[in-house]
């Protein structure tokens, strides 16, 4: 065996290693308890958008998953914000700027136009997926190419 | 901002995993660098010349002649 081919071995996951994964598990759990437990919550026969987008939730299911977000969310920022190296963080705060542009530009129009009668009421939650995707996009290129 | 760091990387015979295990950064952050998409942090750049054991400005180049005083 070539001194090329000796397989090296494997250092043990470093302390900032460790906490990334740790902070990723734990919002991938978070999203899992409040997706499986949405799941679980629907009545019988409901299809995919009114489950997702536009059917009731029961008041124990809406505040169980407003507090697991809040919370859960917070914790795992904390220990993501605390585990990610520079480059990660160049692309975070980036991708969270364009997020942010995502929002700042069509909120307003939109809602200036709604109240002209021009167009329909802002939907919150629609703006929010759009500065989402955008966050996701941006943080993925910076992160990846 | 160009930089020696895949040239140091060779010399050495490492992987670009195994410099950002040294660093404690990921792989993608060497990657980074060392294409030049990404310029590091001070602290990140002092690191590298610590590891490397040369001063910063013989690894990174920033195209400008001469001293800041000058």
């Amino acid at each position: 065996m070539t001194d090329a081919e000796t397989p090296r071995p494997r250092r043990p996951m470093s302390p900032r290693r460790r906490r990334y994964w740790t902070s990723l598990g734990f919002a991938a759990l978070i999203g899992g308890l409040i997706g499986g437990w949405l799941v679980v919550d629907q009545p019988e026969g409901r299809g995919l958008t009114e489950m997702l987008a536009t059917g009731s939730l029961t008041p124990g299911f809406a505040i169980a998953a407003a507090l697991c977000w809040t919370i859960g969310l917070a914790i795992a920022m904390i220990l993501y914000h605390r585990a990610i190296d520079d480059h990660e963080e160049h692309a975070w705060l980036w991708a969270s700027t364009a997020g942010w542009y995502a929002l700042m530009f069509p909120a307003p129009v939109w809602w200036v136009l709604h109240r002209a009668g021009l167009a329909p009421s802002p939907d919150a939650m629609l703006l929010f997926l759009l500065t989402l995707v955008v966050n996701a996009v941006v943080y993925l290129w910076l992160k990846f190419r | 901002m160009n930089n020696k760091l895949k040239i140091l990387r060779a010399m050495r015979n490492w992987s670009q995993a195994e410099l950002a295990e040294r660093l404690d950064v990921s792989r993608q952050a060497v990657n980074a660098i060392e294409t030049g998409k990404y310029d590091p942090s001070l602290p990140l750049a002092f690191k590298l010349a610590r590891l490397f054991g040369m001063p910063i400005e013989e690894i990174f180049d920033d195209g400008q002649k001469g001293h800041a005083d000058d």
